[in-house]
């Protein structure tokens, strides 16, 4: 199975160890303008087309598994949601099932704590991909699509705000339960909006569809095929547009995902344009999901927070949730004391890399924005900071157009930033 | 044991040697934690990958226990036609401590290369026939003696070398 998929035991960067055929070597990052994040490409071609890619990972390792070990598990709760910029609820979901199944809670939990932490995590998949397809718009080249579906993408984020006090870390979860309710009239409130996201992203949808200056750039662009991805086992999305019909919202149900009216989205073409309609069709069905957990809490009442002790006694256990990007996956072990014995966090970014460098063989190199892009490596999308003068104490908060018009300010003035 | 063993085998359509296998237990109701001695590993990672048909690898995690290391293998049975996935943990035990190594897995999961050389830097545990075992995630100037993930090394002891090797790269790069 090894001689096949060579490509990543080449030895060098610089080409000495080049793959036969290749005539030129790109080398894409660490910092590039493509890629937010740091992430080393090496892509080797023959002409115009392909011949072999490569990664280099591990630019931006931050040990949250070794930080972990040295805190105690409700410390943790608000460490791990750091582990990603855009999908820190599922991460923080994932962690507190692990710790109520140690703790042997989780029949304790109310319908109305799993259904407030349901609406974070599908809240946060509608936000996900609609950020993702005006991403993967403007590297394709149509950049009216980018502004269009973030202008969007703020009503979904409104109403993390209203409910959480926060835009992109909702930060709902405890051990136990969660931190806050959702009362009648923020619900109230929400309703119309998402009725109106609906008919925006069906909105988008018809654009990614018909639109041919897009629909181009992505139809049969980077086919991974049923057989090549049960070999290389991509998750989540990526693995749904090459007919990997598994979510584990469906294949082993958490919190309530069996009890609500959801359908699995799948498609069998494993081009972009799968992977993408696969993100389009998960957003409307997220969005009804959303629609009809609001519906469900004004009948559900129940404890928000169950009781549980600082102590989890030994064992470990491995669980699983499904992230917009694929299956996030957690194992741990508990010794019984108050901090846990060993932590792993996969996020699932790593188990997309193999499907996206096969995706890449024999294409144009003009595609590669667009199939590197296609397992949607993850962003911090923050947009608001807070200012401490340190000596005063003073706070102030900024949106980034301030933020920078006051640094230019103080840099062009020579005057101090407050 | 045995009860829940057969269970296994029937969701597998497989039989699994006994004496391949240490132990079974059911985590929960389709979750199966499956324990297996080192010399074992291998044979018994064949079977469920050739004869039971696992094709999925999640994610592969390395644990440090009083006296051994322990590898475990986060594995994947689908079952298409009801989108079902019945998650296996093989736990591979009994890893010498003073010389640790382990069969690499990569010839039935492509997957595997990743997750291996993770534990290769964060535990130093070798994995043999693995074609290409080099650093994956650990920064270049890490010394090659620090395993950062073994409970010698505590928090503050991480935090210094961190300091000392960019400390180190500012300097050169002046």
């Amino acid at each position: 199975m090894t001689e096949q998929y060579r490509s990543r035991f080449r030895t060098l960067t610089d080409g000495s160890d080049a793959p036969p055929g290749a005539d030129h070597h790109i080398f894409i990052g660490p910092q590039h303008p493509w890629a937010e994040e740091p992430a080393h490409f090496i892509i080797h071609l023959k002409g115009e087309r392909v011949v072999e890619a490569d990664i280099r990972i591990g630019f931006n390792l931050r040990g949250i598994e070794k930080a972990m070990e040295n805190k105690t598990w409700r410390q943790n709760t608000m460490l791990i949601p750091r582990a990603c910029g855009i999908c820190s609820a599922v991460h923080q979901n994932v962690y507190v099932r692990l710790a109520e199944k140690l703790a042997g809670i989780e029949d304790q939990i109310s319908e109305r704590a799993k259904l407030i932490r349901m609406f974070s995590l599908e809240a946060e998949r509608i936000h996900s991909h609609i950020l993702w397809y005006g991403i993967l718009a403007h590297d394709a080249g149509f950049d009216t699509m980018l502004h269009v579906t973030w202008r969007d993408r703020e009503i979904i984020l409104d109403i993390v705000e209203d409910f959480s006090g926060n835009r992109v870390n909702p930060a709902l979860m405890l051990i136990g339960g969660v931190k806050r309710d959702i009362p009648k009239e923020k619900a109230d409130r929400a309703q119309p909006m998402l009725d109106k996201l609906i008919k925006q992203v069906e909105y988008h949808k018809k654009v990614f569809t018909e639109e041919a200056s897009i629909r181009n750039r992505l139809e049969d662009v980077g086919i991974l095929t049923k057989e090549d991805a049960k070999k290389v086992t991509p998750n989540g999305p990526t693995g749904r547009g090459s007919g990997l019909p598994f979510d584990v919202r469906k294949a082993t149900p958490y919190e309530l995902y069996d009890k609500i009216d959801w359908n699995l989205v799948y498609y069998t073409e494993g081009d972009i344009l799968a992977t993408t309609m696969v993100r389009l069709d998960e957003t409307l069905e997220s969005l009804q999901m959303c629609k009809q957990i609001l519906y469900q809490l004004e009948s559900t009442q129940g404890e928000l927070l169950a009781r549980v002790k600082q102590k989890i006694p030994e064992g470990n256990y491995f669980a699983r949730g499904e992230a917009p990007r694929g299956e996030d996956v957690h194992y741990g072990i508990a010794n019984g004391t108050d901090t846990p014995e060993r932590y792993k966090i996969r996020a699932p970014s790593l188990g997309n890399i193999d499907a996206t460098l096969k995706r890449m063989d024999g294409e144009y190199v003009a595609d590669m924005p667009v199939i590197l892009r296609s397992y949607d490596p993850c962003f911090s999308c923050t947009n608001r900071v807070m200012v401490i003068n340190e000596v005063t104490g003073e706070k102030m908060i900024l949106n980034q157009d301030e933020f920078a018009r006051k640094a230019i300010k103080a840099k062009k003035y020579n005057r101090p930033f407050f | 044991m045995s009860d829940v063993l057969k269970e296994l085998e029937g969701i597998l359509n497989i039989t699994l040697p006994g004496n391949l296998v240490e132990g079974v237990t059911k985590v929960e109701e389709g979750h199966f934690d499956v324990m297996c001695n080192v010399t074992n590993a291998f044979d018994l990672m064949k079977i469920l990958r050739e004869d039971a048909g696992i094709y999925h690898l999640s994610t592969i995690s390395g644990v440090e226990k009083d006296d051994e290391f322990n590898v475990c293998y986060h594995i994947q049975h689908r079952i298409e036609d009801e989108f079902k996935e019945v998650p296996i943990n093989l736990i591979i035990t009994k890893i010498d401590k003073n010389k640790p190594k382990t069969p690499s897995m990569l010839e039935f999961f492509v997957a595997a290369d990743y997750y291996e050389r993770e534990i290769y830097d964060f535990y130093g545990i070798y994995f043999e026939n693995h074609p290409f075992l080099q650093r994956l995630i650990l920064p270049e100037r890490w010394p090659d003696d620090v395993k950062p993930m073994r409970k010698e090394y505590g928090w503050e002891q991480i935090k210094e070398i961190t300091m000392k090797i960019t400390k180190e790269g500012l300097e050169e790069a002046k």
